[in-house]
């Protein structure tokens, strides 16, 4: 989708506290929703409503949606690009629903097809990373538009898995998102925590949420999702009881809680390497296997 | 001064005040639960989409959970300009517990607009008929044009020029409070008068649009259809013409109104009438909602209207 409708000035006593832009992931993935508790068309059904709620409850509220998929990430929907047919009201149902279903659709047929062609490395899980960064693309495209825009952030529903190998995008996304003063919230809709995303709403002030009753997903949505920013000042969200911070190597991709780090650029390393792969240092001598944990940790490189 | 807030905060003040029958039957339309929804509070309007699917009264000590100590003052206004339009039903028990719900007619036409969405009761015309369409610049400066002779003719001392079509008796409501109406002496723009000119034009809009209604029982209009019909207008789309057909006799004489206030425009075809309603009109709804207080932007029709009614009043009122 290239376009970028560049929103008509309004006049700043007509903007409101709680004007928003909602970017929303959504995760395609066909292989945790065909195993999946909740059937997609009954999870789009809620989503769609939320969407059309957050629409209604203010005329400058702006809603887009990216589709994460295995291999691809698009944008699928922005209910501030003109609409085809003006009788129907700017980005509302039914023109959002069809807009939507018809772009998530030739989307997810695309995605299949480069499954085919590429050997995906980690089957299971999408492509958050991507869907984060063209998220954030976007919203540093809002920014630049002028002083007057929505207050921006991004929802995650994500139910795949975290993929270990997506490790350092992730992380660089959500601290670009903190400098940026995006949010990041996440609803989790899987069978297991992500840790990425747990990670990701505490670094921005987000919320991350995984609900227990997946077919009052709406509800969850309503109540938790759809509160603007300056609300939150006043309300009381649901916060993490613990984030697990596990770090992925950078050899292996694999999720470790012990390693080795290098001292200059702090990369992470599941067992002793000669050299950091990253920025180049020399390492000196791995000790004994009789050493503590902590001594291990405490190697630095010559330089 | 925040002024677009105050006058459309008295705008809903004066829908809240309808009779509760009447206000229930409103909520029939769902353009008008938007609308409503629209003009809340923050927090009202969070509060309505988590209790959209509710139907069971919940407490307003389960409410006050979520509240952080910060905002415990913007809640109870939440919730107090919720009970006040209606929208929220105040039940207590035997234990004097009170609970919330959300008023039935409301929820279920405000559930099928989330699921369905709204339908107006009238679709633009094709294009093919309606020939002369004017631009929307075009149409926006007719706006701004039949906006301005109203001002002057409402600022006007002498009546002798006749720039609108109300009554006179009509614009001596407008008036009231804005000039003073004593026998024998001129009128003279009182310090409201001076105020109102120099608020933007949403707002003096939605003054006079208040007035407009508040006189409207006198004219033999009901206030509840009138407001009805103006909330529905603004849901609109600029530009577009609509068949004059599709209005009841009560609208048709509305329209009128409307035009000499710049909110619609009339044309005629060959064999079909119909009306375009202009970006006054549709930014009713935008402006409704409860704005924070930022600086204001002062429209540049305020400039001209100022240059200009500082000439008319140099030749009326200095003496």
């Amino acid at each position: 989708m290239g376009r970028s409708a560049v929103m008509a000035p309004v006049p700043s006593k007509l903007y409101s506290d709680d004007v928003s832009l909602l970017v929303v992931l959504l995760d395609t993935n066909p292989f945790f929703w065909s195993t999946a508790s909740l059937p997609f068309s009954k999870f789009l059904s809620h989503v769609l409503a939320f969407l059309n709620s957050i629409l209604l409850i203010n005329q400058l509220n702006q809603v887009v949606v990216i589709a994460t998929g295995c291999n691809s990430c698009n944008f699928i929907f922005d209910s501030s690009s003109v609409p085809a047919n003006p009788n129907l009201e700017n980005g509302r149902m039914p023109a959002l629903c069809s807009n939507l279903l018809q772009k998530l659709e030739e989307f997810v047929t695309g995605d299949e097809k480069l499954s085919k062609e590429v050997l995906a490395a980690g089957i299971g899980s999408s492509l958050l990373s991507g869907s984060l960064s063209m998220a954030l693309c976007y919203i540093q495209r809002v920014f630049r538009t002028g002083p007057l825009h929505p207050q921006p952030r991004i929802l995650c529903l994500q139910g795949s898995p975290d993929g270990p190998e997506q490790y350092v995008a992730v992380m660089n996304a959500i601290f670009s998102a903190q400098r940026s003063m995006v949010p990041i919230d996440s609803c989790v809709i899987g069978a297991q925590h992500s840790a990425f995303l747990q990670q990701a709403s505490y670094i921005t002030g987000g919320v991350y949420l995984k609900p227990q009753q997946l077919d009052g997903l709406f509800q969850y949505l309503s109540t938790v999702f759809a509160t603007d920013l300056h609300s939150r000042r006043f309300l009381q969200l649901p916060k993490p009881a613990g984030v697990d911070f596990r770090a992925s190597c950078f050899c292996h991709k694999n999720t470790i809680d012990m390693g080795y780090i290098c001292s200059v650029c702090l990369s992470i390393f599941c067992k002793h390497h000669k050299k950091c792969s990253t920025c180049g240092s020399v390492f000196g001598q791995a000790q004994s296997d009789g050493n503590s944990a902590t001594d291990r940790k405490r190697k630095t490189p010559e330089t | 001064m925040p002024q677009v807030k105050i006058i459309a905060k008295n705008f809903m003040d004066m829908v809240a005040s309808l009779p509760a029958m009447k206000l229930d039957a409103l909520y029939h339309n769902t353009f008008i639960c938007e609308a409503i929804l629209r003009s809340l509070p923050p927090l009202a309007k969070k509060y309505i989409l988590q209790m959209l699917y509710i139907d069971v009264p919940v407490t307003a000590k389960a409410m006050e959970e979520w509240v952080l100590a910060d905002g415990f003052s913007k809640h109870r206004v939440a919730i107090d300009r919720l009970i006040q339009l209606r929208v929220f039903t105040e039940t207590s028990d035997r234990k004097k517990e009170t609970s919330y719900r959300l008023n039935p007619t409301f929820q279920t036409n405000l559930q099928k607009h989330l699921i369905y969405g709204g339908v107006l009761p009238r679709e633009p015309m094709p294009s093919n008929i309606t020939v002369r369409l004017p631009s929307l610049d075009d149409l926006e400066a007719y706006a701004l044009g039949q906006w301005e002779c109203f001002l002057l003719q409402l600022i006007s001392s002498t009546q002798t020029e006749k720039l609108t079509n109300f009554s006179s008796s009509m614009m001596k409501v407008f008036q009231r409070g804005l000039l003073t109406q004593r026998e024998k002496e001129a009128p003279r723009l009182t310090e409201s008068g001076f105020q109102f000119l120099l608020m933007d034009t949403n707002a003096q809009l939605w003054y006079i649009m208040r007035e407009y209604i508040s006189n409207s029982e006198e004219r033999g209009v009901d206030p509840a259809d009138l407001i009805s019909f103006l909330l529905e207008l603004s849901f609109h789309v600029t530009g577009e013409a609509y068949n004059i057909n599709t209005l009841t006799e009560f609208q048709r004489n509305t329209i009128k109104d409307l035009v000499d206030l710049g909110l619609v425009k009339l044309q005629q075809g060959r064999k079909e009438s119909w009306f375009i309603p202009t970006k006054l009109a549709t930014n009713l709804s935008m402006s409704l909602s409860d704005t924070s207080s930022r600086k204001q932007v002062v429209h540049k029709t305020n400039y001209l209207m100022h240059s200009s009614t500082a000439h008319v009043l140099s030749n009326h009122y200095i003496a």
